[in-house]
Parts: C-alpha cells; structure tokens; sequence
C-alpha cells in the first residue's frame, strides 16, 4: 500500500512540474536572448506567469463572474429550501427546487457547456424533459396510481366545483392579455390558475417556449421557468393564501354545515371512472390526452386490482424520479439572467391574482350551489375552495379552516371530490387553451 | 396604427377564447358527472343483467345507512384496531434462552503451545 502511494505521490508530482518545465522550454525557444540572462530574470517571469494563471483561474470562478441577480437568485433559493424545512410547505417540490436555482445560478463563464440553456451541457439534457413536455405526463400516471376517485364517484356534483375554480385560469388569461402579453403567452401565464405544477410546465412548454414563431414574426418568449416557478411558489403558499378568502366570503353559519357521509362505492364502479372519464374528456379536449390519459391510465393500474406492482411502482419510485428531475431542473431554468425580467415580476403578480380569483370561484359557486340544495345535500361552501387543484394541500387547507369554525366537522373526505376533479378540470381547460393557440 | 388594431384582435379573440374555454370546462365536467349519476348505473344493472342472465331475480342488497354510526365511532373503532395491531410491543415472549455466543479462537491459554512441549 505504502508503495503504491510513493508511486502516486512521485508520479503526481512529476505531472504537476512538468508544465512548468514545459513552458519554461517554449519560452527559450522563443525568446533566445534572454536566455543568456541572469537567473533573477528567468524566477520573475516565473511568478508572473504564476500570477497570470491565478488571475485567469480568477476569471473562471464564480467570484468574478458573479452579478447581483445570481445573488439575489441564490438568495431566493436559500428562501425555498428554508420555507421547505422550517414550515413544512411541499418540501418535496421546495427543496429540489430551491437546490436547483442555487445550482443554475452559480455564475460561470459561457462556452463550456456548464448552462442550462447551453446546448450540449448535462442540465441541458435533463431540461429536455421539460421543455419538450416529458416530465408532466409522467408525474399525471404518478398522480393517477394514487388518486382515490371515490368521493368524487360518490357525489359527482361536487365535479362542478372543480369546474368552477377554472375561472382562475381564464380571468389571469385576460389579465396577461391586457398587460400586454400576447396570446401564446397569455394562455400559458393563465394556466397557473389552474394551481397545477405539471399543468403550467406542460402548457407553457407547448405555447412559450422561445421556439415557436407567431404569425406576425416575432418568437415568443421562454416563460416556462418563472411560469412554473410562480406555480410551484404559490402552490406552498395555498395554506397563506386561502383561509383569509374563506373567511371573507364565507358566514360564520355556512362554515358549520356539516355533510352526510359520502355512500360507498363499489370496485366496479371505481373501475369504470378511469375508463369512462378518459373517453369522454379526451373526446371532448383531445390536446390534454398526454394529462388526462396517464392521469386515469395510473387510476386504472391501482383500480383494476390486477397491476398493483405497476400502480406501486408509478406512484412511488417512478413520480419520485421525475419530481426530483423536474424540481431540479424548473429550478435550475432560473438563470438569472434569463429569469429576472419585467416579465417575470408581471407573472408572479399574476400567479397570485390567479389563485385569489380561482379560490373565490370555487367559493362563490358552491354558495351558488347551495340556492338549489336543500337539508342534507347542502354542501359546506368551504369546499368549493378545494377545486383549484394543489392536491391535496387545498382539500388540508379547507379542512383544518372548517375544524377551526366547529372542531368535529371533518371535511377532508368531501374536500377531495372538487380537489381531484380540479386536477381533471385544469388539465381540460389546459387542453382547450392548447387547442385555440397551440 | 397596426398595433393597436392586434392588440384589439388580441383582446376579442381572448374574450372568445374565456367564454368557449369556461363553458366547454363546465360543460365536460357537468356531462361527467351526469353520466355518474345516471350512465353508470344503468351500466351497471345492464352488467348484471348480462352475467346473470334475464330470467334471475335481481335484487340490490341495500346498504342501509345507520345512523347511529358516526365518523367518532368509526375512528374509534379504527384506533382500537390499530394499537391492537401495531402496538404489541409491550407483551414480550416470557421464554428466555440463554444463547451460547461464538468466540473467535484464542490460543492464549492453550495447554498445547507450553514452553515444554516443542513443536
């Protein structure tokens, strides 16, 4: 062992003199008249060659390259991953994420294929499952293998709910528009509405890109970070940024109706829901089939009772792969150079519009709801809050709220019928905003 | 002048775009969760009919709701069962058996490399 080491050691240094002494031939080579000149002269340019090489190592780190934006952004991802472990907000998306803006906003110098954005490099293969719409299908079978659709089987009213949260979609749609966003663009900042991460990063990637061309010339922009960065932020933040609404738009008296419990359902039945919803919402919005279909092709592995390795596996290992992925890299797109604009700033006002308008959606229609219901059907409004997406953060959120107004009315299990038909709902509405613009 | 005139175009076809894309939204939900409250029973009675033939009597065992039993019940019920299951780990097994653990050799004490005994 002691051999091989001095055997390493000796060998390690010899490469290490060796260019040294190398150059020190190049030189004499060149310059044959210093040659014959004293030994100082020769250790001098010795140590500023030395001092050349530290300075150019310099201009290769990341401290002279560094600009403000890349510390804010580090700064930023620092903040995620705090959010993550200190207040438990979806650290399985925070922590990948906030270590991938850290990771995609260390500066660096161009040309080496370190980037992201720079073709050929490792991120840059990882992020083509991004760009390109890989990922989000991936993580719908995941999604899928470990959704219960019963409650929603059970009492298939609620479906409305997660149709109405949509509005979400379309009102930050109108808003992008006005604020000067053009229609590809517009469509795929709407989607955060749909407070749906997979959603937005599969839209965004399809309409702004920075590929496609529209039809007056101009190239759209590439919004896919910030768009899924502000989806991500703010579905963390569904626990901040619900229970004000709740409570604003929803009576002391409303808060406290309790619901019958959802009757049982049948295996049958939950095998047919995967079927039957695939058919009839892909017939209706083919554009979302790469969603929905793996959405309720994961439903039916864990429902058919016959594939439980492959459920077990989609909802497991596989969604924990590609969210690492996913997280990662969506964190890593934040160059910062790419990421702090105007555009971004508009969008993360947007997102949080958005999620405000989309919950108060929800809300005000299951009040609407309620005017045609009568005794037990009643539904607590409470719920209707649950039909944007962010499973199952907003269906927690709308229970711990109705817990709080009169502690023995347990409404998780009824808050999951307009969660999971949100998910369907955005990735309709998705489908649709694709169709129009795509 | 040109865009101004998009920007209008823009705005319309948004308008256009926001009232299809709600009312097709509504519109897919609401057929899915009529066709749950109505298709799939049908499908399902027609299923029946089919495995079990025409002439059977089909007849529903009706889950009868009780009203008595509540979601405390249930979860108490539940929390019963689960400590009954999972925390057993205070009756030990009474049996103790001494196992006899393996040394490795030694041959400090040896009796046969003595300082008499040449080998």
């Amino acid at each position: 062992m002691k051999k091989i080491l001095i055997i390493f050691s000796v060998l390690s240094l010899l490469i290490f003199i060796r260019p040294a002494l190398g150059l020190n031939a190049v030189q004499t080579n060149t310059e044959s008249t210093t040659i014959v000149q004293a030994d100082e002269e020769t250790s001098a340019r010795f140590i500023d060659e030395a001092i050349g090489g530290i300075k150019q190592f310099y201009q290769y780190t990341g401290f002279a390259n560094a600009t403000s934006g890349h510390l804010l952004m580090i700064f930023i991802g620092v903040v995620f991953i705090y959010l993550g472990i200190k207040f438990d907000y979806e650290p399985l998306l925070l922590i990948p994420i906030g270590a991938g803006v850290i990771i995609g906003n260390i500066p660096f110098v161009a040309g080496n294929q370190t980037g992201i954005y720079e073709t050929g490099s490792v991120l840059n293969y990882l992020y083509f499952g991004v760009v390109k719409g890989i990922y989000p299908p991936l993580i719908f079978l995941g999604i899928g293998a470990m959704t219960d659709f019963s409650s929603l089987i059970a009492n298939p009213k609620l479906m409305l709910l997660g149709a109405a949260a949509q509005i979400g979609v379309f009102a930050t749609f109108i808003g992008a528009l006005y604020l000067g966003f053009n229609l590809p663009e517009a469509g795929a900042i709407g989607i955060i509405g749909g407070a749906d991460g997979p959603t937005a990063i599969f839209l965004s990637s399809k309409l702004a890109n920075g590929v496609n061309i529209l039809a007056d010339g101009t190239v759209v922009k590439n919004l896919i970070g910030p768009i899924a960065i502000a989806a991500y932020s703010y579905m963390a933040l569904v626990p901040v940024i619900q229970p004000p609404l709740m409570r604003l738009l929803i009576s002391k008296e409303d808060r406290k109706i309790r619901m019958k419990a959802p009757r049982a359902v049948s295996q049958k039945e939950k095998m047919l829901f995967p079927i039957i919803a695939l058919i009839l919402t892909t017939f209706i919005s083919p554009s979302a089939l790469p969603l929905l279909g793996m959405l309720f092709f994961g439903n039916l592995l864990k429902e058919s009772g016959r594939t439980e390795r492959l459920a077990d596996t989609a909802r497991t290992k596989l969604i924990d792969i590609v969210t690492i992925l996913l997280g990662v890299t969506v964190g890593a797109s934040t160059q910062a150079d790419i990421f702090i604009t105007k555009d971004s700033m508009l969008i993360f006002g947007l997102g949080a519009i958005s999620f405000v308008i989309a919950t108060m959606g929800g809300l005000l229609f299951a009040k609407f709801m309620n005017l045609f219901l009568k005794g037990e059907d009643r539904i607590n409004p409470l719920i209707g809050a649950a039909g944007v997406s962010a499973v199952p953060d907003s269906a927690r959120v709308v229970h711990a709220e109705a817990l709080k107004s009169d502690p023995h009315n347990y409404l998780l299990m009824h808050a999951m019928a307009p969660n999971v038909s949100g998910v369907i709902g955005s990735a309709i509405a998705a489908g649709i905003i694709l169709s129009f613009l795509g | 002048m040109t865009p101004q005139i998009l920007e209008i175009d823009q705005l319309s076809e948004g308008y256009i775009i926001l009232i299809t894309g709600l009312l097709i939204v509504f519109g897919s939900l609401m057929l899915l969760s009529i066709f749950f409250k109505y298709g799939v029973p049908i499908l399902l009675y027609v299923y029946k009919i089919i495995t079990k033939g025409r002439n059977k009597k089909i007849k529903d065992i009706a889950i009868v709701a009780d009203e008595k039993f509540t979601g405390e019940i249930a979860a108490a019920i539940a929390t019963a069962i689960h400590l009954y299951l999972h925390e057993k780990h205070d009756t030990e097994n009474a049996i103790l058996t001494i196992k006899q653990a393996r040394k490795l050799y030694s041959p400090w004490s040896s009796k046969i490399y003595g300082t008499q005994n040449r080998l």
